[in-house]
């Protein structure tokens, strides 16, 4: 909310410094989010025009002289067109500094020496285009040689306060200076709203045929005559940012502004039948609010309607039909309290939101209506309006009930003591009622706090008043608890491996459009369905994702620079519920799954492989077995199943060249991606007492049929007791071996435990090997040898 | 090229030995001791030469197998001892021995000669040191991950639980719970996805606290980092999926300074060790009373206040940490309202506790000094690697 300083000054007596308010509104809870300065402004006085007449040497000036208090006069030379003998208006005197950087010095206008200049708002640092067209008109009620930048305080700057949505209360000027009053511990001035009455609202009705109009204040005044509000309103609502546009709408602006209950001022003249229902609206109803809008509204909507349909949007917007024009010259004030929820869906429905709906839809209280519409009525009055009596109709204003604060609530939920003398002393500066006669002390919310309810709220505003700062900072003891942090301890361990092992995490947006479901499925591959955003707010969020594939090849292919490209996400990924008889409402599935993608360097798939099988043996403690698999967004001949014990955890694998083609990455890129769920807990693994007798290594190469597998192999050789390792370390396909066959050499390591291998038994275990190969394989030898 | 020279060394003193052998072994035949000492002296003297002209351990050796080898020249005078007389033969072999042990000893002097000064030339050596070198492989944590697990080491080291959970919630954990019932205008701020009516992607972390309470009695002490989606469009402040860390203990006595207490520990571990930190009062239909945690920005040491208000005057001293205020917003917390407790099924006439959140990407910017919000979900080549 805009709020100008200048006009907090009318409530409260504040300290001159800016600085020190908005500091103590923050330890209020009202944030500042932005101090708008204005311009320096100096030596500009109230004036009036004693004389006036055209300039002898020019058609386009006329020269006045001003009375400019204490006997002084000023002659000044003006192009303005807008000015009269008897006018009170400000006047720059030489040496004056304007807005714009603009300074007045002594000036001769064609042969005649003029001493200052008349001024225009815009000069003022005020939006020209909202202010007369030519010089500042004034009230004459200002006296003369008044300083008139500090009589409207036009250095002052403008605060943007940020008010929490439980305080409709401090949505509003004197909400903000009555705050400000109690924390500095200075008199609030409320404003007037002193009327002498002038008989009775008698001859309007008002009908509430909604249960969401809670109480609607109506209050007629007549002999309204239509011209611009006087100066100081203006200045205020301008700085507030609010346009001013004639007496009578300023008057609803400046009272919703200034107390924070939203007014509607009806041309009675047009409010056809003197009578207004306030009703649900109808579906279809159609309707032209006061922006020249027609809407088209259906029962989420109230309107107030009179015989001829409805003429304001409730809580929203008034009616173009019963607007206040030039031509009106009775009103009649509306000041009514809605259901919140029910403006605020209203609006949103209408996508129309304004000042009034943003404060009606937080749910204001009802007293504020009578109060709303008496300040307006008070400030026509003063407009020469003649003020009936109000009536109300709905629900009557009630005080907000009792809250009892027990002993050591306080201390409680600030772990500190407030004495009661203290606590007493600061909630009655807010407004408080206390009561100290009982057991516990009791505290009764003023009218404008209605969300005080329960004591943790009459706690709070004790800590607002004596300040958070108060509050003893104390590292508590926490207790043993069943609650622990395996998952993420878990998904820590995971990534930070990852990253040792070279892979850069990288995290995407889990919302994404539907044309990375489209792309995968034109190239073939089968996914899941993703689960669907109802409500998006752009294409580019309608699904969640079903992979954290697809991110990973389109930064492989953005970044192709980048080789080797080696990244990983740890996140998760959703599929839309599958329809299932048994089940009410079936969930969307989410699991965690972490993708590791390797583009570029020499055998992204082997190193790839390598790396994830180090990373199963960290994370479970146990080696991953590796098979045959197929996985959708892999090669179907070059994938691998990652079993932890007889537990699927993942694939790694060549990604699948159809989707290599659709991302434009080398077909070579591989990807691997584990179910994070399913990886067991990490096992201790045992000690293996190493050997005392040296090992023995032997190479050993054999042709077998090209669908063999060198894990199988190795298991097989493996079977041998007297084997350690056996790793795999070349594969040959060619001529030299055979169509359907491939020949694979293996490098064997014998070791005993209990002797020095000779060279017979290294033979003979050799020979065992070959035989099982042999058997299992059809497996040929094709070279023995030592070690290379 | 050492080898080569090693060669040309060995052709020289295979010429040599072949135009001598047969006349020492001649001489000692015929003319006895004087004759044997002459041939020592001239073998010794070219010894010494070829020792001299070796430059290297290889030269070296070549000498030493062509003087005192198997088959060298040493070996040939000693053979010539059998054509001395029986009583000659004694005094021979000691003035042979004698001189292969000078010769010995004078080789492993030039053998010291040559490894000095081959240590010495490779002292001399240099390698250009700025000349890059493979590229490292070793990866990064994305900076979020990277503030999660610090403030989870934090939490952690004082007894508090991390845990997780998912991102898709129900309604009514994500808001009626939390004590947000709809059309409440605390929902303004906090519009979110809807998957069906009654499921939307979580808009905070906070429903993992409901979760956690439901499924474990207090005391209770966790925190919850994760993802959190608001329906918004991206732009540099604000992300339409970003991450939260949620903090909530609930137990009997546990008040406003506990909360106060982990906090500032937090953001001084966060921020540095002298950060300050302020509270200030503010609204959240979960929490009464309800903190805002102000951090004094670290890159102007709170200095911001005044730049502001002086801007008109003074335009260069704004904080772009912190935008000018000194100051920055971290996040919010409170005390746990009674009725998010009562809703979980905990008493709140025995147990109290607070609650926090705060974002992990404003932490990373703040700590990095970041302005846009966008190079999270970008990542960009070296964007990790930059800020790990």
């Amino acid at each position: 909310m805009r709020v100008p300083l200048a006009w907090l000054r009318d409530y409260v007596d504040l300290p001159q410094s800016p600085d020190e308010t908005v500091a103590r509104l923050a330890t209020l809870g009202f944030p500042v989010d932005d101090v708008e300065t204005r311009p320096a402004l100096t030596n500009v006085v109230v004036g009036r025009i004693a004389t006036l007449e055209p300039h002898p040497n020019a058609d386009r000036l006329q020269l006045c002289t001003l009375d400019v208090g204490a006997g002084a006069t000023l002659l000044i030379a003006t192009a303005a067109t807008n000015v009269a003998a008897g006018q009170t208006v400000p006047v720059a005197r030489i040496g004056a500094q304007l807005a714009g950087g603009l300074t007045i010095a002594p000036r001769k206008m064609r042969g005649i020496d003029s001493q200052g200049m008349l001024i225009s708002a815009e000069e003022v640092a005020l939006p020209g285009a909202w202010f007369e067209d030519g010089i500042m008109q004034l009230e004459p009620t200002i006296t003369v040689g008044t300083d008139f930048i500090a009589h409207f305080r036009l250095t002052e700057p403008v605060l943007e306060v940020d008010v929490t949505p439980n305080r409709p209360d401090a949505l509003s000027i004197v909400g903000l200076a009555r705050e400000l009053a109690a924390s500095f511990g200075v008199p609030l001035r409320e404003p007037s709203s002193q009327v002498q009455y002038d008989g009775d609202t008698e001859d309007a009705r008002v009908t509430i045929e909604t249960l969401d109009c809670k109480r609607f204040v109506f209050q007629r005044v007549s002999g309204v005559r239509i011209r611009p509000a006087p100066a100081w309103m203006r200045v205020r609502l301008a700085l507030a940012g609010q346009r001013p546009l004639n007496n009578v709408v300023d008057i609803s602006n400046f009272a919703m502004l200034e107390l924070g209950q939203p007014l509607h001022f009806f041309d009675w003249d047009h409010v056809a039948g003197k009578h207004l229902i306030v009703r649900d609206a109808k579906d279809g109803e159609r309707f032209t609010t006061l922006d020249g809008q027609e809407r088209t509204l259906d029962e989420r909507a109230i309107v107030t309607a009179d015989e001829a349909g409805p003429t304001s949007l409730a809580g929203i917007m008034g009616g173009q039909r019963s607007e206040v024009g030039d031509a009106t010259a009775e009103v009649l004030i509306e000041a009514a309290t809605w259901t919140g929820p029910r403006i605020r869906r209203a609006s949103i429905a209408l996508k129309l939101r304004t000042e009034a709906s943003t404060r009606f839809e937080k749910s204001l209280p009802l007293a504020l209506a009578d109060i709303g519409a008496a300040r307006a009525a008070h400030l026509l009055e003063q407009e020469g309006g003649s003020v009936a009596m109000p009536h109300a109709t709905g629900k009557p204003a009630s005080a907000p009930g009792w809250v009892g604060l027990t002993p050591g609530v306080v201390r409680g939920l600030l772990g500190f003591d407030v004495p009661d003398d203290e606590t007493e002393r600061v909630l009655v500066s807010l407004g408080f009622a206390v009561d100290r006669t009982g057991p516990e002390l009791r505290v009764q919310p003023p009218y404008w706090r209605n969300d005080v309810l329960i004591p943790a709220d009459v706690v709070e505003e004790i800590a607002r008043m004596v300040g958070y700062d108060r509050v003893r900072a104390e590292v508590p003891a926490v207790q043993p608890q069943a609650i622990d942090s395996a998952e993420f301890d878990r998904e820590t361990e995971l990534a930070t491996i990852c990253a040792g092992l070279g892979y850069t995490e990288a995290i995407s947006l889990s919302l994404q459009p539907g044309g990375v479901a489209e792309r995968w499925r034109a190239s073939g591959i089968e996914i899941p369905t993703p689960p669907e955003i109802l409500n998006p707010l752009s294409e580019d969020q309608r699904w969640m994702r079903f992979s954290l594939a697809p991110a990973l090849l389109e930064f492989a292919a953005r970044d192709r620079a980048a080789r080797p490209y080696r990244v990983f996400e740890l996140g998760h990924v959703f599929a839309a519920a599958e329809h299932d008889a048994c089940q009410a409402a079936p969930e969307p599935r989410e699991t965690v799954e972490l993708t590791a993608l390797h583009a570029g360097g020499e055998s992204a798939f082997g190193r790839l492989k390598s790396d994830v099988l180090a990373l199963l043996r960290r994370v479970t403690g146990r080696e991953a077995h590796v098979e045959r698999g197929t996985y959708p967004s892999l090669h179907p001949g070059k994938t691998a199943a990652l079993r932890a014990g007889e537990t699927l955890v993942g694939y790694v694998g060549v990604v699948d060249p159809r989707l290599a083609k659709a991302y434009d990455v080398a077909d070579t890129t591989a990807l691997a991606t584990l179910f994070v769920a399913a990886l067991p807990r990490y096992r201790m693994p045992p000690y293996v007492e190493p050997s005392k007798f040296p090992p023995v290594d032997r190479d050993l190469a054999v042709v077998v049929p090209l669908e063999a597998l060198a894990g199988d192999l190795v298991d097989a050789v493996r079977s041998e007791p007297l084997v350690r390792r056996a790793t795999p370390f070349d594969q040959y396909r060619g001529p030299q071996v055979g169509a359907g066959k491939k020949s694979l050499a293996l490098r064997i390591v014998l070791q005993s435990y209990t002797a020095t291998l000779t060279d017979e038994e290294a033979d003979a275990a050799m020979a065992r090997i070959v035989a099982t190969l042999r058997e299992r394989f059809g497996a040929e030898p094709r070279a023995a040898g030592g070690p290379s | 090229m050492p080898p080569e020279r090693g060669s040309n060394t060995r052709k020289k003193l295979q010429n040599a030995r072949s135009s001598r052998i047969g006349r020492s072994h001649l001489h000692m035949t015929t003319t006895g001791m004087t004759e044997l000492e002459a041939t020592l002296a001239a073998l010794s003297a070219r010894f010494d030469e070829a020792v001299a002209n070796a430059s290297d351990a290889r030269a070296l050796d070549d000498a030493r197998v062509a003087f005192l080898g198997r088959s060298g020249e040493v070996t040939a005078v000693r053979r010539a001892i059998g054509a001395l007389p029986p009583a000659e033969r004694p005094t021979a072999g000691k003035l042979i021995n004698a001189a292969v042990e000078t010769l010995e000893a004078r080789l492993a002097q030039a053998l010291a000669r040559v490894e000095d000064a081959a240590l010495a030339r490779s002292l001399e050596d240099t390698i250009d040191v700025t000349f890059p070198g493979p590229p490292a492989s070793l990866g990064a944590l994305h900076p979020v991950r990277r503030v999660a697990i610090d403030v989870a080491r934090y939490f952690t080291r004082h007894g508090f639980a991390v845990v997780l959970g998912p991102e898709i919630e129900t309604d009514a954990n994500n808001f009626d719970a939390l004590n947000i019932p709809p059309d409440h205008p605390a929902r303004e701020g906090l519009d979110s996805f809807y998957l069906r009516p009654d499921l939307v992607l979580r808009t905070h972390t906070s429903p993992m606290q409901v979760r956690a309470m439901r499924t474990h009695p207090a005391p209770i002490a966790i925190i919850v980092p994760g993802k959190a989606y608001r329906r918004d469009a991206n732009d540099a402040r604000h992300l339409f999926m970003f991450h939260q860390v949620e903090g909530l203990m609930v137990g009997p006595g546990i008040h406003f300074g506990h909360l106060k207490g982990m906090l500032v520990g937090m953001c001084r571990e966060l921020f540095g060790a002298s950060t300050d930190v302020r509270f200030r009062p503010s609204f959240f239909p979960f929490t009464e009373p309800s903190a805002e945690i102000d951090v004094k920005c670290p890159a102007c040491a709170g200095l911001g206040v005044t730049a502001v208000l002086r801007q008109a005057q003074d335009d260069n001293v704004q904080c772009r940490t912190c935008g000018g205020s000194g100051w920055f917003e971290l996040g919010g917390s409170g005390m746990v309202h009674p009725s998010v407790l009562r809703g979980v099924g905990y008493d709140p006439a025995v147990v109290t506790g607070w609650a926090f959140g705060c974002g992990l990407e404003r932490v990373a910017m703040k700590q990095h000094d970041m302005n846009d919000i966008r190079a999270f979900i970008e990542n960009a080549p070296g964007f990790a690697e930059g800020l790990a």
